[in-house]
């Protein structure tokens, strides 16, 4: 097919990196990840929502530094004080617990639960994707099965199931949930690799011998990394409400550890009592991931830019961006 | 003289764009005899579709407004009439076919739903009747085995088929006017000269008119009457199908023929181009539209826009070479010297 | 068509075998095995050897799939560890009252959702386009299980208007007015996810189809708005939806799960929880094998559906258009 004296004069789209011999280091102009952070600074709620992440990221980390109770300490002469009394910014809980506090603490949990799912499961779904899309034939047929499998469980009874056989230890939390959602990462990765795979400068990579797996990371992964952040990002949203779900029935976290969903699970039940106490957990969740959400859509916005204006209604083009956002 | 069917007057066409309105089509005149078809040309983003879709009153659909002007159909000015009448006129008295016959077609809905539908809106007949005419046109726009195909979706037919079915829609209601925008851009070569056959015969036969859109020279010749040709939203010349091409007037015409490739030139011979591209229509030059690429342009070109002038009884052009006195002669020696 | 359906349905059956498989390893994964959960407690380490033996758990783990795969293909669910009840005798009730809930809330979600699209893909950026898509905001971000606590304590607690939980006031079994009025909560709380979704859904399918050329085609005919939308444009535009509400049963069935949970509805969701943290592995099985098939007999139909309404599945192996 291609022999390696061709490859230089290969037509290749003018988007991909030069035909320089992988492992090379060639110097780049102003890249497309510093477009991309132009555009997204533009967009207010996209930095609105990096704001309030930062603050909850900021917040997780000093926790200790910005309150003075220990969030598991069980104080039962202090139980279920109304907020502001005896420095209880926010009140206690049935146990005594300062309410503040283990918001604050939480906030670490969800976001370590939403940071590592990602993490993990663009993992996974980028090795399974990538494996998939770059041998196809059986393997990927297997791994296809797989993700209808997956996909025809309602992945919340999956999570119960495997909680319940392992146990709710943090790591397993974790683990089937990372097990549960790197499937669209596997869809997405492998759907690219199908595109690009046939693109002429794999074959050139291959004809002067750079191996498989070579290929896959030096090239392929680098063009597939936009969308996925994108995903991944939508994902840390998801895991946060996951995980608040599973804390809420019981099989996430657990005391004395602390979290938002569990706090709803014990606020629920002293409803009767103090009413407040099931509104805030609640209302943090709800930021955070509309914060996230709102970054996964700004990164989207910012590294697709639609900017082909024509003789078209300006109503139109309008309705042409919201239709591609909506991700069809 | 003929009896006028279609009279376009000062036809200007705006869209909104986000640097204000735009004009697809600035103040185009255009008039279309009984049973007479006359063929609009010119580049993709002219204006001849929305000059269509306009006198359709569609337009309005697509984001666009008639800004100015009048369309006068059976001396009826349209521009006048609401949507509400629109309806009564669109597919019964005016009917319109496009240019990807694939696409134009409903694909969850049968032929014969489709056809029949057309019948059933304008003459009141049942849904069996409506059948019957279907079939009835699918055998007229020359489709074999109407009985069976007319049970038949749109992806189990032919690009061709489609066209025909297109056109069977078009013809259910014996329209006085049929619009044809590039009905045959989307089809393979053979097909397009069978589609072209086929209105041409179902023209003589009906006695309809037809005004049809194209980029293709040679289909224009091939079945015009008349020819008008359209530059960034004007219309720059227009005259009978034998003076247009055996005395082209206006500079963009003589580039446009001398574009295409004939069986006489040279083989190997460079084809020619006219320089430049078509201007966007939210950037137009001032003067004559089409003076940055003009090979003959004189100063007046770049300044005014030239009116249209009479080359003779039944030839007009927008060239300012045809405005008496100063050096026009010269110029138009020039002009015959070149091509 | 025939065909189709014979294809879709090998499918399916194929996703439910893997499906068993993957179940079936699960629990075989468990720490120990389900071994000491089968066996009956406080019994001598012989008498529990003879059991696991004449209960086959030193069989291949291959015979051992396979013999519940026939018991369960029997309709035999197994027995629970702790009180020794035939499990088939626990669901079933409660997937009738899982079903009521989904049921309601689905087709109420669908019933407002798409018109509700349609006509905002009518009048883009409008005030009910936009609140349509602050709702969709919400709906993605909130835990439904936090609405349903904070309806609770508004419409329950606070006004008392409606019941706190359960299916049926105490003495009121079997009465549809108070089940509707049971009903009301949980459902506003598992709609208002989907809801949201939905109306987005159909609003993008049904401004894609209406730039399409036939609908251009119709409006040449003659035809009147009203019907170009909702004859020509609605039923092209029902066919990507038709996918989208299908693929989304599993999420809905999750989400029911959850609102059981908050409401203390009896259904297959809380009595799976129920029986996670009491570890009773045969009913987890065994509502993980109802659920997949819930699931995969929906995503099914939707497939026979999306055949009926579009023309051009049957000559294709599956979706997409016709070349």
């Amino acid at each position: 097919m291609t022999s390696p004296s061709s490859r230089v004069q290969t037509n290749r789209p003018a988007k991909l990196e030069p035909n320089t011999p992988p492992g090379k280091q060639l110097r780049k102009p102003p890249g497309p990840w510093r477009i991309a952070w132009a555009s997204f600074r533009r967009n207010p709620y996209a930095m609105a929502g990096l704001i309030v992440l930062s603050f909850f990221i900021l917040v997780g980390l000093f926790a200790p530094f910005l309150t003075s109770y220990d969030p598991a300490k069980i104080d039962l002469l202090a139980a279920n004080l109304k907020a502001g009394t005896d420095g209880h910014l926010l009140g206690t809980d049935e146990l005594g617990r300062d309410t503040f506090t283990r918001l604050l603490y939480s906030s670490r949990v969800s976001l370590l639960v939403g940071f590592l799912v990602a993490l993990g499961s663009v993992l996974i779904g980028s090795v399974v994707g990538s494996i998939s899309g770059y041998f196809g034939g059986f393997v990927d047929t297997v791994f296809m099965r797989l993700v209808d499998v997956m996909n025809s469980i309602p992945l919340l009874f999956l999570n119960i199931l495997v909680l319940a056989i392992f146990g709710t230890e943090f790591k397993y939390l974790i683990m089937v949930l990372v097990l549960t959602s790197w499937m669209s990462v596997a869809r997405l990765v492998r759907g690219n690799f199908l595109q690009l795979r046939e693109m002429q400068y794999v074959e050139a990579a291959k004809a002067i011998g750079v191996s498989s797996w070579g290929i896959i990371f030096r090239h392929l992964l680098r063009n597939a990394s936009f969308p996925i952040i994108v995903n991944a990002t939508l994902m840390v949203g998801g895991a946060i409400l996951s995980e608040s779900a599973l804390s809420y029935l019981g099989l996430g976290i657990k005391a004395p550890q602390t979290s938002w969903g569990l706090m709803l699970s014990n606020a629920q039940e002293f409803m009767l009592v103090d009413p407040m106490q099931a509104v805030y957990p609640g209302l943090c969740i709800l930021i955070v991931v509309l914060a996230v959400n709102f970054i996964g859509d700004g990164i989207q916005d910012a590294l697709n830019p639609r900017k082909n204006t024509t003789l078209t209604g300006r109503r139109l083009e309008r309705w042409r961006k919201s239709f591609s956002k909506s991700g069809t | 003289m003929a009896e006028k069917l279609l009279e376009i007057r000062n036809l200007t066409v705006g869209f909104q764009t986000d640097n204000g309105v735009v004009k697809a089509t600035d103040r185009v005149n255009l008039t279309l005899n009984k049973g007479e078809t006359v063929c609009l040309v010119g580049e993709s983003g002219s204006g001849k579709s929305v000059t269509s879709l306009a006198v359709m009153r569609l337009i309005e659909y697509g984001g666009g407004a008639i800004l100015e002007g009048d369309v006068g159909f059976k001396g009826d000015d349209l521009t006048s009439r609401s949507q509400e009448e629109m309806i009564r006129i669109r597919g019964n008295k005016i009917a319109m076919i496009f240019q990807d016959p694939m696409s134009a077609l409903n694909p969850v809905y049968s032929v014969g739903d489709q056809i029949a539908e057309s019948v059933m809106l304008h003459q009141k007949k049942s849904k069996k009747e409506a059948w019957k005419t279907a079939v009835h046109l699918l055998r007229l726009v020359g489709i074999p085995a109407p009985e069976m195909r007319v049970k038949q979706y749109p992806h189990e037919l032919s690009g061709g088929m489609c066209q025909r079915v297109v056109i069977a829609i078009a013809l259910a209601c014996d329209p006085d006017l049929l619009i044809a925008d590039e009905p045959t851009t989307a089809l393979d070569v053979t097909v397009q000269a069978q589609i072209l056959d086929l209105l041409r015969k179902l023209q003589k036969d009906l006695g309809m008119s037809i005004l049809l859109i194209t980029h293709d020279m040679g289909v224009a010749a091939e079945m015009g009457d008349r020819i008008a040709v359209m530059y960034a939203g004007v219309i720059v010349e227009e005259g009978a199908v034998a003076d247009i091409f055996a005395n082209p007037s206006h500079p963009y015409t003589i580039g446009l023929l001398q574009s295409v490739p004939g069986l006489e030139g040279a083989r190997g011979e460079e084809l020619y181009t006219i320089r430049g591209n078509i201007p966007s229509l939210n950037q137009l030059p001032t003067g004559c539209r089409f003076h940055p690429r003009c090979p003959h342009v004189r100063e007046r070109c770049k300044s005014t826009e030239p009116p249209v002038f009479k080359v003779n009884s039944d030839h007009q052009a927008a060239c300012w070479m045809y405005a008496s006195g100063g050096d026009s002669e010269a110029w138009r020696q020039e002009l015959e010297q070149r091509s | 068509m025939t065909e189709f359906i014979i294809r879709r349905l090998l499918q399916s059956v194929l996703v439910l075998i893997l499906i068993t498989i993957l179940t079936f390893s699960l629990i075989h994964l468990a720490p120990g095995g389900p071994f000491q959960i089968m066996l009956s407690p406080g019994l001598s380490p012989e008498a529990m050897e003879t059991q696991a033996r004449n209960l086959g758990l030193y069989d291949p783990v291959p015979v051992q799939y396979f013999r519940w795969l026939g018991d369960l293909l029997q309709g035999d669910l197994g027995y629970t560890f702790k009180n020794h009840i035939p499990v088939g005798q626990i669901i079933w009730p409660t997937v009738s009252n899982t079903i009521v809930l989904m049921g309601a809330a689905w087709f109420l979600t669908l019933l407002i959702s798409i018109p509700w699209g349609i006509y905002n893909s009518t009048r883009v950026y409008s005030l009910s386009d936009q609140s349509a898509s602050f709702i969709s905001y919400l709906g993605f971000a909130m835990p439904t299980f936090w609405f349903g606590i904070i309806l609770q304590q508004i419409f329950s607690l606070k006004l008392d208007w409606l019941p706190l939980s359960d299916m049926y006031t105490m003495s009121k079994e079997g009465d549809l007015g108070d089940l509707l009025m049971h009903l009301i909560l949980p459902v506003t709380v598992l709609t208002l996810g989907f809801l949201a979704a939905y109306v987005k859904y159909s609003r993008a399918s049904m401004l894609e189809v209406l730039h399409q050329d036939y609908i251009r085609t119709a409006r040449a005919k003659g035809v009147r708005e009203g019907r170009v939308i909702y004859k020509h444009a609605l039923r092209n535009a029902l066919i990507p939806i038709i996918t989208v509400v299908a693929l989304d049963l599993p999420l809905l069935v999750a989400g029911a799960a959850l609102t059981e949970n908050v409401f203390n509805w009896p259904g297959m969701g809380r009595l799976f929880v129920e029986m996670a943290v009491a570890r009773e592995y045969s009913v987890l099985m065994a509502i993980t094998m109802i659920v997949a098939v819930i699931v995969i007999v929906g995503n099914f139909v939707a497939d026979v559906l999306y055949a009926i309404v579009d023309p051009r599945v049957q000559l294709n192996k599956r979706g997409g258009k016709a070349a």
